[in-house]
């Protein structure tokens, strides 16, 4: 035993303490002298002004770059008198519907899926190669089989989307429950837990928080193939109305689609996140 | 009286042993306390008790009949709390009547008695991350109590705690021992810790765990009996009882 050691490190005085600073105990407040949030708007301003510019000075024809001015416009016209039959609304409420129908779906599906994946041997066996499968596959591809199948209805339409959104929701599932803690596992069983109480009370909560992740890029994924959905035979869609501008070189609204398909998007990651925080309050908590 | 018992039991793991014929007999009212060095398979011991791990030869029993899997009438205490994010103090605490289909109103009630009895009234409707460590580990043995169990099984459950909440957690535990009258399976590396809590001690050395030593000891009973913890442990049997003790645990081993 040597104690002794101790005894030869320097010593600090009387009175010398207060002098003594330790430098990772006060870490100085970050100040950065921009944030990235002012980046990103300083870009997109840059970005406009750059469009904004180039249709200025006819750069290029305005059938293949219309002004920010003229889509504005378009965009209030559209909002007010429609295109090809419906209104911006209209097109908006349709691809909407459609999409929130596809994720109902891929919830209804794609979360026991992931709890089968993830829980048992013979579920992921069944379950990971059909997944593996269907997710690299483009919806572009598919369509003609689910037209084939099903026909040029609305369902043929959800499904396409739906397909996109079964993986991720799914394998975040799968990856959510095999993130459970095994102590809080053997917690409920020695609380008296059956199995199925196990899923139910420890491995759902747990995995929750995944699951909501894996609803949020599902979303993003099933917006995405919104335009391949709505090649289907469709009246109405923000899809179908980029397609019918782009058969008669409307470049505005093709434009205007696009802008609103991404706001859209924009706001429904941002609804989810919102979600994810009231419903999930202990993420990354514990 | 119901009796947990291990009897002979070795322990396995990918076909190495883990543990080589240990028998323990813990009766309801006993506070038995397995000390030893990292790798002496004193937790493994207590999973073969919560039935989380099936023993390689020997048999686990209780009340006489063999331990097949996990059951309330042998609840859990891990040390790193195990609780319940998405639930209450009070909700977490009411687990196990909810597992067994008791009314909200009953169930809250009840655990609102469990919160009183490890010194956390009025904490119910807080989240378990709003908590302190020593306040979480109230609620887990709270939990564990609700189950009703004849055993408790404590795997180093103060083991993640500051020395000063652990002290008073010892107490908690004690008082918890004796009004819930249960048989206590703890596992620890605190040699006061075992002394202070335990009416038996058993030292287990690794490679592969064994008993090297049984200790009887009678600090824990005089505390029940209304003896303050200070005047125990100020006590020179104690002080020598803590040499002993620590002598068995790293007898064998180089100093």
């Amino acid at each position: 035993m040597s104690v002794t050691s101790y005894n030869e490190r320097p010593t600090i005085k009387a009175g010398e303490t207060d002098t003594i600073s330790v430098p990772w105990s006060r870490p100085r407040p970050k100040r950065s002298w921009i944030s990235s949030r002012a980046v990103s708007a300083v870009t997109i301003l840059v970005v406009l002004a750059a469009w904004a510019l180039s249709a200025r000075l006819q750069l290029v024809s305005p059938v293949f770059l219309p002004s920010p001015a003229a889509v504005w416009t378009k965009f209030i016209v559209v909002a007010r008198d429609g295109f090809v039959d419906a209104t911006l609304l209209q097109h908006i409420v349709a691809s909407l519907g459609r999409v929130f129908a596809a994720l109902v779906a891929a919830i209804v599906i794609g979360v026991p899926v992931g709890l089968a994946i993830g829980i048992s041997t013979v579920g992921r066996g069944i379950f990971d190669p059909l997944l593996e499968f269907l997710r690299p596959i483009p919806p572009l591809a598919y369509l003609p089989l689910v037209i084939i199948w099903f026909g040029i209805g609305e369902p043929s339409k959800i499904l396409v989307i739906a397909i996109a959104m079964l993986a991720p929701v799914a394998l975040s599932t799968a990856s959510g429950v095999r993130g459970v803690s095994q102590e809080r596992i053997n917690a409920a069983r020695s609380l008296g837990a059956t199995r199925v109480q196990v899923v139910r009370h420890v491995i759902v909560p747990s995995a929750l928080p995944s699951i909501l992740t894996g609803l949020r890029i599902a979303l993003g994924a099933g917006w995405s193939t919104l335009v391949a959905a709505e090649l289907v035979a469709a009246t109405r869609g923000l899809g179908f109305m980029i397609q019918s501008a782009a058969q008669f070189l409307v470049t505005d609204v093709v434009v205007m689609g696009i802008l609103v398909i991404a706001t859209i998007a924009f706001v429904l990651e941002f609804i989810i996140r919102r979600i994810e925080r009231q419903l999930v309050p202990w993420a990354g908590k514990d | 009286m119901p009796h947990l018992v291990l009897d002979k039991v070795s322990v396995h793991y990918d076909g190495q042993p883990a543990v080589e014929r240990v028998s323990i007999d813990v009766a309801k009212g006993d506070f038995v306390v397995l000390v030893g060095r990292s790798g002496c398979g004193k937790t493994s011991l207590l999973n073969v008790a919560a039935g989380l791990v099936e023993p390689a030869r020997g048999v686990a029993t209780i009340g006489g009949s063999p331990i097949t899997g996990p059951g309330p009438d042998r609840a859990v205490v891990f040390q790193n709390d195990a609780l319940f994010p998405w639930l209450t103090a009070r909700e977490n605490v009411a687990f196990a009547l909810r597992l067994r289909g008791v009314p909200q109103a009953e169930r809250g009630r009840r655990a609102d008695d469990l919160l009183k009895l490890v010194k956390l009234e009025g904490v119910g409707d807080k989240h378990i991350w709003e908590l302190s460590g020593g306040m979480r580990q109230r609620v887990g043995l709270a939990r564990a109590l609700a189950a009703e169990p004849e055993f408790l099984l404590l795997d180093e459950p103060l083991g993640a705690l500051d020395a000063l909440t652990r002290e008073r957690m010892q107490t908690t535990l004690l008082d918890l021992w004796t009004a819930a009258q249960v048989g206590v399976l703890m596992v620890t590396h605190g040699i006061e810790e075992a002394l202070v809590l335990a009416t038996r001690i058993i030292v287990l050395a690794p490679g592969p765990g064994r008993v090297v030593r049984t200790f009887e000891t009678g600090f824990s009973r005089r505390y029940a009996s209304g003896e303050p913890i200070r005047s125990i442990k100020a006590d020179p049997a104690f002080a020598a009882a803590r040499g002993e003790l620590t002598d068995a645990i790293f007898e064998g081993e180089p100093a």
